[in-house]
This record gives structure tokens, sequence and C-alpha cells, in this order.
């Protein structure tokens, strides 16, 4: 009785195999049409690009004093986006929590190409484009003062760093399963896992050692998701401008970024399972749980906010109040509300088992979400710029045709990419499903409650 | 006299750390397990049958981080004494900005210090299949080989059956070698 019990429940190492291996094989005409149009928003950004690096910042609506408005809201977007991933991937593994085994190496990846794409905006954001290795912090001979003091100096350490250890932890826990891979495939495919398998045949020093380093990189990718945040928080919070000049912004910033990406994994991960029919993989269990950080990180989020707007009525600062007073009244308000619908309001949805429980559900909400951090970025950046310490400069944003295309070109690159690589390579981990699936029964061998050991 | 590999199969890992036990038991030490997933259960039958601690990636990633941080205040204090342009009042060493510096250099150069020791400890990147790697060991089957003399494999085989594995078969080795 007890062996049908086992049989019954448990699932075969093989199966875990062949479904993530079937999601992995060639894409149809959909999938390849959707490849087309994000590759043709991407051109169609490279083309806009080329011609402001051509004409000048002049073809944007850049102006004094809002310089920094939508490219460097899509940066901080971009990073913020990034940050769910190493939770997902890091963080949750270091408190061995089960649920992230279907769903991490969806978020490892979207945040390898979430970074990758933030990357790009301060670059987009130069005019004069020749002149990026003037940022870099090295010390030459050009009399070019590399200031350590500086946040952006600050940044450009914690972007690269952390795009560079995401970018190992992502390819260190593919090893194993492009190796998995390696065994049935075939042709280039057979080459292409031969390569980023380093001829892993999972032998017992390769597994002690496997297991050690995967341990210590998320174990230091931990405080690097709190740090990069923090650091990109304080390229606004450590300047005198109202509306930025806040204590609170790192630990806002951290939250807000793993609200945001919790629910772009959501948006990324419905449509995989469906399509790729990996429903017995990724199961609503584990979406339930993902709602579950969503509506967590956005009551931090809305607490946050309620914070923000306490300290400027307490402090009774003319010039905060005015840069308060115009994010919510002003010109532009609206995009304030917006953001307080998406971000506040409707992730309260997700109270609600049934909506956490229902995929089209989620996928809504998710989008929602999404809209509503990018405008909080926004409305931070462009609209605290806008309302400087002179009056007399004041002056909201206007986006012209250029931002808009290359803010839309950056979600076709970033789709296109996490695509591409969803397809040719093991999006969910079958060495950790593997491991689920071991833990699974020896939880029922030893009569460990069902429930608990699912 | 000519060497050869038994390869042993087992479907589980229960099964396969029996088999590692029982050849402890028999006084072979010289077998390689292969399991296509991390078991606890045979790494610790591994770790106590070879005496052996921690992997020692640690110390990659410990020493990586070392020289990380002191990368880090090279490079920001030995910059601004070097260019000792006093900005905004605040002193030319100035500790605390450059506490970020020194974090986040100790993450990378640890980091990739880590995944370095890792490639040599696990002596990767690998070019041919180990003796007595099979492709399924990588995906639903656990093996254990073992390189021995001709004479000796009827025991071995006798005392891996005896523990359980599903398969036992005997593979001639090449003159060369590999110890991994």
């Amino acid at each position: 009785m007890a062996a049908a019990v086992e049989t019954d429940l448990q699932p075969r190492y093989i199966d875990v195999d062949r479904q993530v291996q079937r999601a992995m094989a060639p894409g149809g005409l959909t999938y390849w049409l959707w490849v087309l149009f994000c590759a043709f928003l991407t051109a169609l950004g490279i083309g806009f690009w080329t011609n402001q690096v051509y004409k000048g910042l002049g073809v944007t609506g850049l102006t004094e004093p809002t310089m920094w408005a939508p490219y460097i809201t899509n940066f901080v977007f971009w990073v913020g986006i990034a940050h769910s991933g190493t939770l997902i991937s890091a963080i949750l593994f270091l408190f061995r929590t089960r649920w992230r085994t279907a769903i991490y190496r969806c978020a490892e990846t979207m945040t390898v190409f979430a970074v990758a794409t933030a990357g790009l905006f301060p670059l987009i954001h130069l005019g004069r484009l020749w002149f990026f290795y003037f940022v870099v912090p090295y010390p030459n001979e050009r009399y070019l003062q590399p200031d350590f003091r500086s946040p952006l100096v600050w940044d450009f350490f914690a972007i690269g760093t952390y795009l560079t250890i995401s970018t190992v932890f992502l390819f260190t826990g593919l090893i194993p399963d492009c190796a998995n891979a390696r065994e049935v495939a075939t042709g280039w495919r057979k080459t292409l896992y031969s390569i980023f398998s380093f001829g892993w045949q999972g032998t017992d020093r390769q597994w002690r050692n496997f297991q050690m380093v995967y341990l210590l990189l998320a174990g230091f990718a931990t405080p690097l998701v709190l740090s990069v945040h923090s650091v990109v928080s304080w390229d606004f919070a450590m300047t005198q401008l109202p509306g930025w000049h806040s204590t609170i912004f790192a630990p806002y910033f951290v939250a807000g970024a793993i609200f945001s990406g919790c629910a772009l994994v959501l948006t990324l991960i419905i449509p995989i399972r469906k399509f790729w029919r990996l429903e017995d993989v990724v199961t609503i269990w584990h979406l339930d749980n993902l709602a579950k950080i969503v509506l967590f990180t956005s009551l931090i989020i809305t607490y946050s906010y309620s914070v923000e707007s306490f300290m400027v009525w307490y402090s009774q600062d003319p010039l905060e109040l005015a840069t308060f007073h115009q994010r919510y009244f002003g010109p532009q308000g609206y995009f304030f509300w917006i953001m307080v619908v998406c971000n506040c309001v409707i992730p309260l949805l997700l109270f609600s088992p049934r909506v956490r429980t229902n995929t089209v559900w989620l996928f809504i909400i998710s989008i929602f979400v999404n809209i509503g951090m990018w405008l909080e970025r926004f409305v931070i950046i462009a609209g605290s710029l806008a309302t400087n310490t002179m009056p007399s400069q004041w002056r909201f944003y206007t986006p012209h045709v250029t931002e808009i295309v290359i803010t839309a070109a950056s979600f076709g690159w970033f789709l296109m990419n996490f695509s591409l690589f969803a397809k040719f390579m093991p999006i969910v981990s079958m060495t950790e499903m593997k491991e689920g699936i071991s833990w699974l029964r020896q939880a029922v061998r030893t009569r460990y409650p069902y429930r608990k050991a699912a | 006299m000519s060497e050869v590999a038994v390869i042993s199969t087992f479907g589980n890992d229960d099964d396969c750390a029996r088999g590692i036990l029982a050849l402890h038991h028999a006084r072979i030490h010289d077998f390689r397990a292969f399991f296509p997933f991390p078991s606890e259960k045979i790494i610790e039958a591994v770790n106590h049958v070879r005496g052996w601690g921690r992997s020692p990636v640690r110390y990659w990633q410990l020493f990586g981080g070392i020289i990380g941080v002191l990368s880090a205040i090279a490079l920001t204090f030995g910059t601004s004494w070097e260019w000792n342009l006093i900005v905004g009042g605040r002193p030319i060493i100035s500790v605390p900005p450059y506490i970020v510096i020194m974090f986040e250099l100790m993450i990378l150069i640890g980091g990739l210090s880590g995944l370095t020791g890792f490639f040599l400890h696990s002596r990767m990147p690998v070019f041919d299949p180990l003796p007595g790697y099979r492709s399924r060991f990588n995906e639903d089957k656990f093996g254990l080989v073992v390189e021995c003399d001709e004479t000796a494999a009827s025991r071995i085989e006798s005392v891996l059956r005896d523990a359980g594995a599903e398969e036992v078969t005997r593979e001639a080795l090449e003159p060369v070698r590999d110890n991994h």
C-alpha cells in the first residue's frame, strides 16, 4: 500500500527531464513571429538611437531642468526588475525554500538580461557616446578626476559587479542542466550544451565543489541585491534636490525592486508554462507563493509612499511641500495617482486566494504592477527634477517620439533575449527539481505530512 | 594484468549511498560516483568514506574577497593621493564612501575567484568522458564505477549487487588512466 501511494504521488526523475526538454524543442511559427516582433522593436530603437547620436540630444524632450527623465527612469526600472531574480535564486536558496526550484532559473535569466538592458541606458543618455570611456573611473593621465565619493561612480562598480556575479551565478547553475541536455541533443545544439557544461559528468568531486561554489555565490549575491539598489537610490538621495533627498530611499527602492521584479517573473512565467506546457513543473502553488511576495512588497511600498509624504508634511520645508504638491496635484499629477492605483490598490486583490490561483488574474495584475513601477520611477525622477529649488526654472518634461521608441525598444530587446535564451537553455532547473523529488520520496517514506512535504 | 572498470547502476540515491558504504567495508576505496543531482545521502557517504571535509573552493572565495578589498583600497586611496583635489570641502581620503567600492570589489573578485577554484578543483573542463560514464547518470540513474584488476572484478561486482545495484557491467580500460 505504501509503495502504491509512493508511486501515485511521485513523478520520476526522467519525467522532469522530458518536460523541460520538451520546452526546449524547436519553436513554432508563433514563437518565431514573437521573436521577430521583438527584434523589429529593437531595430527601430537602434535606428532612433543612431539618429539621436547623429543629431544630438535635441531630438529628445530632454531639456533643463529635466535632463534625466525617461532614460534614467528606464535604467532604474530595469535594474529594479533584476533584483527579484537574485532574491528568488540566491536568498530563497539560502533559506532552503523549496518552491523556488521551478521558477528560479526564469528569474535569474530575467536578472541577467534586465541588468544588460539597464546598462545600455547610461550610454543612450550620453550625448556624445564616443566619450563613454571618460566615465570609467580609473587612474589616468588626462587630468580626469575619478571621484570615488560620487554615487555615480559607486553605481558603475555596483552595476558592473551585479551583472558579472548574476551572469556567473546563472551559468554556474546551468552547468549540470546543460550536461543533461547535451546527452539528448544533436547537431549544433549538442555543441552548444557541451560548451556550457564544460564536460560536466556529475562525479562526486564535481558535485562537492559545485555545491560549495553555488552556496558561496548565493551568499555573495544576497548582500549584493541590497547594495546595488541602495546605491542606485543614492544616485538621487545623496543630492539636495527636493523629492530626492530622503533617508527612506534605499529600503524603499529595494522593496520596489523586488515588487516589480516578482511581478515581471509572473508576467514571463505564466505564458511560458501555458505555451510550453510546463503546468506540471511550474504549478499554481509556485505562482501563489510568488503572488504572496508581490502582495507583501506592495504593502511595504504603500507604507513607504505614506511615510515619504508624512515626512514632507512634518518637516514643513516649503520646497519639499511645493514639490510634493506638484507631484500630487500638478499638471502631471495623474501619473502619481495611476501609480498609486497600480502599486497600492490593484495588488490588494491578491489577498484573495482565488485571484492568487487564477493565472489570468495574476497576469493582468502583474502587468499593472509593472506599469505602476515604471511610473513610480518616472514620477520620482522627472517630477522632482521639474520642480527643483529654483521655481523660475520649473518645467515639466514632455516626451518626444525618440524616447518613446527607445523605451519600447528596451522591452523588445529584453523580451527578444529572454525568449531566445528560454528556448535554447533549460528554463527550469532539472537538477533541483530532481532533488525536490528525492526529498519528497523521503518525506513520504517517513510519513511526513504530505502538505508540508509538497 | 589488464584493468577493467566495474560499472554499477542504481535506481535511487539510497542504494547508491549503501553501495559506497559497502565498498568501504570491503576495503575498496578507488571508486567514482556519478549522480544526476546533489544527493545529500551520497555526498555524506562519499565524505565519510574518503574523509573529505568541506570543499577547498571556499578558500578561493575568501582570498579573492580579501584581494578585492585590498585592490579597492589601493584604487581609491592611491587615486585620491595622486589627484589630491578637494571636492566639496571633504577630506582627500574619505573612507565611508570608499567602503562601497571595497564591498563591490570584494564581491566581484571573490565571486570570480571562487568560480576559478571550482573549475580547478573539479578538474574541469573535461573533454573526454571518464571511464564508466553513462549518459543516464546525468538523467535518472546513479552510478558507481570501480577501476580494478580483472582478478578483483568478480568480488567487487558481488559487493555492488548485494548493495542493491540494478545492473553491474564490466568495461576494459585503456592503458592510460585518468585519475578523476
